[in-house]
């Protein structure tokens, strides 16, 4: 399967006061189309995440509301929803339907607008990517569940909150040389052990910002991409999806490492690549656990070992494998239904050769994007490859 | 949470007692939401079976940042209990110092007010308390 990257786009990721829901859309969604070369009226299908728009902006329908102010109507247009996930299934979707055959030009916009809420009602709608009316019924937060899987990690793997640190700390260091990142400061060990108490044991610097941002992608049918050789020849490869533990109480480590592992293994035997031959990875690390939890799962270390490249280096930029050169979820921060789009967004920009100074990693032909989604209930991979 | 009137009749009064769900099938104890089918064997026939109420905390956390339900509780500690019968349960352990929890602490089931409502319904469900020797629930 290859699916050709004809466009790309997304907004800074801030807060953004001066921008609504729809601002965001429009602005990722034209940057890509432009950055196609295509007019709205090239495009056949939209698909559009977006979590909360009920929740944080009082409307709903989002996909609709995307098609009008987007300009691409009369093509078919749906709204996208699987928790965290979301992002990453809407790219699902669109690169289903090039693959399929049925469509030569679609576009995937990611984007959410959660700055309109105080931090307590945001965290209430968030909760609700969850089982709000029993599990979450008892004082469980995201970050709280979170907290719950790093204290089992620390556990089993008989890990200190130093040894974690490593991760925000590699984080940060990119995420001060992006742009578009949210979070734009580096720190140390030292700096993120004193960061305030989130949920135990997971601190500020541990926890991703809520974020307003959008991100778009105008995919298209390989031979409309081949015959454009002046145009950067970046492909989706793969593309597999899984769903996963929807409860806290019964997400064991080895439910959360299968959940990125199971879809892994399918995506690495579609693309005719393995883990080692990877080199750039943006994967989900809203709290921080996530990410070694992430780089078990996708094979890039054994269980337990996840934590280590962050500390010694081999997830740094000239590593084995470049992790979260964005800044991850920690410092973009986390504009939920933009996340998974996002991601693409940055490993394409990566194998164009176009990421900002300071994070491109040196002839990166070979990227992954994992998503997650819900206590433990999404899994999603994408692998994109650059041809010649 | 903003719920109707007929939504709080059926959420408030199974959260008032605690109990777990047998399967017929395998004999998995598990949470009370797990009602359609066993989540260990897939086996559709559940049947509710009262706790005694005491079992050890064998995971928690410290919240210091609330959903709004929750607020004026925090910072408040809320963990994974692993009942006696076995069934691990997720719920707040209340009227302890901070300090005081560990891994492994034993605590009691007490039934307390959980949360406020937006609109100034008032949810009571299993909270729990250290299982201290000699002490009141
Ligand atoms: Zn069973």
């Amino acid at each position: 399967m290859r699916v050709g990257v004809l466009g790309i786009g997304k907004t800074p990721h801030k807060i953004q006061h001066n921008k609504s829901l729809r601002d965001l859309i429009v602005e990722a969604g034209r940057t890509a189309i432009s950055d196609a070369g295509v007019s709205p009226s090239d495009i056949q299908m939209l698909y559009v995440g977006n979590v909360g728009s009920v929740g944080f902006n009082y409307e709903n329908s989002t996909g609709l509301m995307a098609a009008h102010h987007l300009g691409v109507v009369p093509a078919g247009a749906v709204r996208v929803e699987a928790a965290c996930g979301t992002g990453a299934w809407a790219l699902h979707l669109g690169v289903v339907a090039i693959a399929s055959g049925l469509y030569d030009t679609v576009m995937v916009v990611g984007a959410e607008k959660m700055n309109d809420l105080a931090t307590v009602e945001g965290t209430s709608v968030i909760a609700q990517a969850a089982d709000s009316k029993e599990e979450y019924f008892s004082g469980l937060t995201f970050p709280s569940g979170v907290a719950l899987t790093a204290r089992k990690y620390m556990q089993t793997y008989g890990l200190t909150e130093e040894d974690l640190a490593h991760t925000s700390v590699k984080n940060h260091h990119y995420g001060a040389r992006n742009p578009y990142a949210h979070l734009r400061f580096e720190c140390t060990v030292e700096e993120v052990m004193r960061s305030a108490k989130v949920a135990d044991p997971l601190k500020l610097y541990e926890v991703c910002p809520m974020t307003d941002a959008g991100s778009a992608l105008v995919l298209c049918r390989e031979e409309i991409l081949k015959d454009q050789p002046d145009k950067p020849q970046v492909y989706i490869t793969a593309t597999a999806m899984a769903s996963g533990t929807w409860y806290a109480v019964s997400d064991g480590l080895e439910d959360a490492h299968k959940l990125f592992a199971e879809p892994a293994a399918k995506a690495y035997a579609m693309a005719g690549v393995s883990a080692g031959d990877i080199d750039v990875a943006e994967i989900y690390n809203s709290f921080a656990i996530q990410e070694p939890l992430g780089i078990e799962g996708l094979g890039f270390a054994e269980q337990g070992k996840g934590w280590e490249g962050a500390a010694d280096g081999s997830t740094w930029i000239d590593g084995k494998v470049a992790v979260n050169l964005s800044g991850g979820l920690l410092c973009k921060g986390h504009p939920l239904g933009a996340t998974g789009s996002s991601q693409a967004v940055d490993i394409i920009e990566q194998l164009r050769g176009t990421a900002p100074e300071g994070i491109q990693r040196k002839d990166a032909a070979i990227g992954i994007s994992a998503c997650r989604g819900g206590p433990g209930a999404v899994g999603a991979i994408h692998i994109y490859q650059r041809e010649g | 949470m903003t719920v109707s009137a007929i939504e709080f009749s059926r959420l408030g009064p199974p959260k008032l007692r605690l109990y777990a769900m047998r399967c017929g099938s395998c004999n998995t104890l598990q949470p009370w939401w797990e009602k359609f089918h066993c989540y260990a064997c897939g086996a559709e026939r559940l049947t509710e079976e009262e706790l005694a109420g005491t079992g050890e905390l064998t995971n928690y956390t410290v919240v210091y940042y609330p959903p709004r339900d929750f607020l004026g509780q925090e910072p408040y500690v809320v963990g994974h209990i692993t009942m006696d019968e076995g069934v691990v349960l997720p719920a707040p352990v209340v009227d302890t110092a901070l300090e005081d929890v560990q891994l492994g602490t034993r605590v009691k089931a007490t039934l307390r007010r959980m949360k406020l409502g937006h609109e100034g319904d008032v949810y009571y469900s299993q909270k729990f308390v250290l299982d201290t020797p000699g002490a009141e629930a």
